[in-house]
């Protein structure tokens, strides 16, 4: 035999050594509850920090005095949870914002793997590419209300281009780094460009694309808050701007919270579908979060 | 020079194997460099390289390091286009890879997001075999290299020499009527690649492929082949390309001469 099948690496990152009291290491559970524990305990000292900032109404150059404390806060969202708007809004982003970064991944992907795997196609945009790209995708909000019937296109296209940059420029670069020894060994089973396509490219790149998709999703959100802001009816961010407009200024922490809470859950899911796809890399297994 | 009867292996070299009936299509190929310049980019490796391999036999290609063997592999398998010269298959011109002629490479050839039985199914796929019988004929050659358990397995879950054995299966479940091995046991222990040079020579005594086999090691060489061919240093005048093809005899004292004989060559 040649050998037993050597054991996936198994060992959790060390950071939580320091964290761990002396004497012995607890089980592997023990560990699991610690780390959730101190994650825990980091957002609520940020919340009690503004807590006490907010609450003294502290002039410390910096002026709390006029933001809302985490009970004005609290009772705020929770008011906001009862309404449909809230929901509305909620839902209105989260269309838009999937609508636009769906639109970008496959434009995206296909887009890098096209400049990359052929000469031509790379000649034709790459210069296009590469003069669009500086653009600030929520500068493009003048061309976009001109260019489109209604807002509503208008923010999903802003989203798009924020979105697709990252995406195609990682997934080009995932293209180019592919070791070729796994395009020559499909070549000479007989694969075609279009063998190598599905069963070389399109799988050996995934580790950097979900690297470009989690960006691109972290600038959608900039960008579709931020063009809903500008010339948004609904949304999560038309929302927040309105509320400090009309001087509700616990409604503005409520939808900013409401932002953060959104990014984080899709970037999580982003990154768990990321982990799924890629278990085969030798790293994926046993690696801390 | 003796001439080519039988390799020490008992496989009769040149003809088609009592059981070749079991792969279709099971002639081997053969082979034949003319005057062929191989190279990359600017600077040529191997220049007017003559060589002729016979249908079925197992040619080893010795050589040291930079010696151009394993350039000389990619332009049988048609990964190199030649700057000069031709390289025939079948006394054809080749112009790039084929089914025909599978290759296995030193390490990490295989698709490592694939598990061992898609790995070996992935020339059938290609093919266009259908489903089931796909998985049959795999199972079978996942079994023929003594990896029955591991069929589940991703490539990272197994050992160096593991991982190999995945690879020769892939290469021969395709029934390719030529074999191109990279220094397939290059990168093993001494034990494991004696293991695996023992299961190659039992594999190939089933198939009729041509095999082109390339290695430094001059015992493996002896051992595997029905002739050895000896590349020279590059970059010594004189010394530079096939210096010599050499029969291998049946003896252990003819062998014991052969191995002086390929190492002054070398």
């Amino acid at each position: 035999m040649a050998g037993s099948p050597t054991l996936a690496p198994s060992s959790p990152p060390d950071t939580d050594v320091a964290a761990d009291p002396a004497g012995p290491r607890g089980t592997a559970g023990g560990r699991t509850a610690l780390r959730w524990g101190i994650r825990a305990a980091s957002l609520l000292a940020a919340a009690g920090f503004w807590q006490v900032l907010t609450a003294a109404d502290a002039r410390l150059w910096l002026r709390f005095d006029r933001l809302p404390t985490l009970g004005e806060i609290a009772e705020r969202f929770g008011a906001q949870l009862t309404t449909s708007l809230y929901h509305l809004d909620l839902l209105q982003s989260l269309i838009r914002i999937l609508t636009g970064f769906g639109l970008a991944a496959v434009a995206g992907i296909t887009t890098g793997i096209l400049v990359a795997r052929s000469r031509r196609a790379g000649d034709v945009l790459l210069p296009l590419l590469e003069a669009v790209r500086p653009i600030p995708a929520i500068a493009l909000v003048p061309i976009a209300i001109l260019l489109f019937p209604t807002d509503e296109q208008g923010i999903v296209f802003i989203t798009f281009t924020a979105a697709f940059f990252p995406i195609t420029v990682s997934t080009r670069h995932a293209v180019r780094a592919l070791p070729t020894i796994w395009e020559e060994a499909v070549r000479t089973l007989g694969g075609t460009r279009r063998h190598v396509l599905w069963n070389v490219v399109l799988p050996g790149i995934l580790p950097g694309v979900f690297g470009g998709l989690s960006v691109g999703m972290g600038v959608a959100w900039i960008c579709v808050i931020s063009a809903e802001m500008i010339s948004g009816e609904f949304g999560v961010g038309y929302r927040t701007w309105h509320a400090y407009t009309v001087v509700d200024y616990p409604g503005v922490i409520v939808g900013m919270i409401t932002i953060g809470v959104l990014g984080w859950l899709t970037s999580a899911a982003i990154e768990l579908i990321g982990r799924r796809a890629t278990r085969w890399l030798p790293r994926a297994e046993g690696s801390g979060r | 020079m003796t001439s080519v009867t039988e390799s020490a292996a008992g496989r009769p070299a040149g003809g088609v194997t009592a059981n070749g009936a079991r792969h279709a299509g099971g002639t081997g190929l053969a082979f034949r460099l003319e005057r062929a310049g191989l190279g990359y980019g600017r600077d040529a490796v191997l220049r007017d390289v003559e060589l002729d391999v016979a249908p079925g036999e197992v040619l080893v290609v010795v050589g040291a390091s930079g010696s151009g063997k394993s350039t000389l592999l990619r332009a049988l398998a048609g990964l190199l286009p030649p700057r000069g010269g031709r390289v025939l298959a079948g006394g054809e011109e080749v112009t790039g890879p084929s089914a025909d002629r599978a290759m296995v490479f030193q390490d990490d050839g295989l698709l490592p997001w694939r598990s061992v039985r898609r790995n070996v199914e992935l020339p059938l796929r290609i093919r266009g075999v259908p489903r089931g019988e796909r998985g049959r004929v795999a199972q079978e050659w996942i079994e023929k290299v003594g990896l029955g358990g591991f069929a589940g397995h991703l490539p990272r879950e197994l050992s160096g020499g593991m991982r190999q054995r995945v690879q020769l299966a892939r290469a021969l479940v395709g029934a390719p009527r030529a074999v191109l091995m990279d220094e397939p046991f290059g990168a093993l222990d001494a034990q494991t690649r004696a293991g695996m040079q023992r299961l190659l020579l039992d594999v190939l005594r089933d198939t009729a492929a041509t095999v082109v086999f390339v290695t430094h090691d001059v015992d493996e060489a002896l051992l595997l082949a029905d002739r050895v061919a000896v590349l020279g240093r590059t970059g010594e005048p004189g010394r530079t390309g096939v210096r010599a093809v050499l029969d291998v005899p049946a003896g252990e004292a003819a062998r014991t001469n052969l191995r002086e004989r390929i190492i002054e060559e070398l």
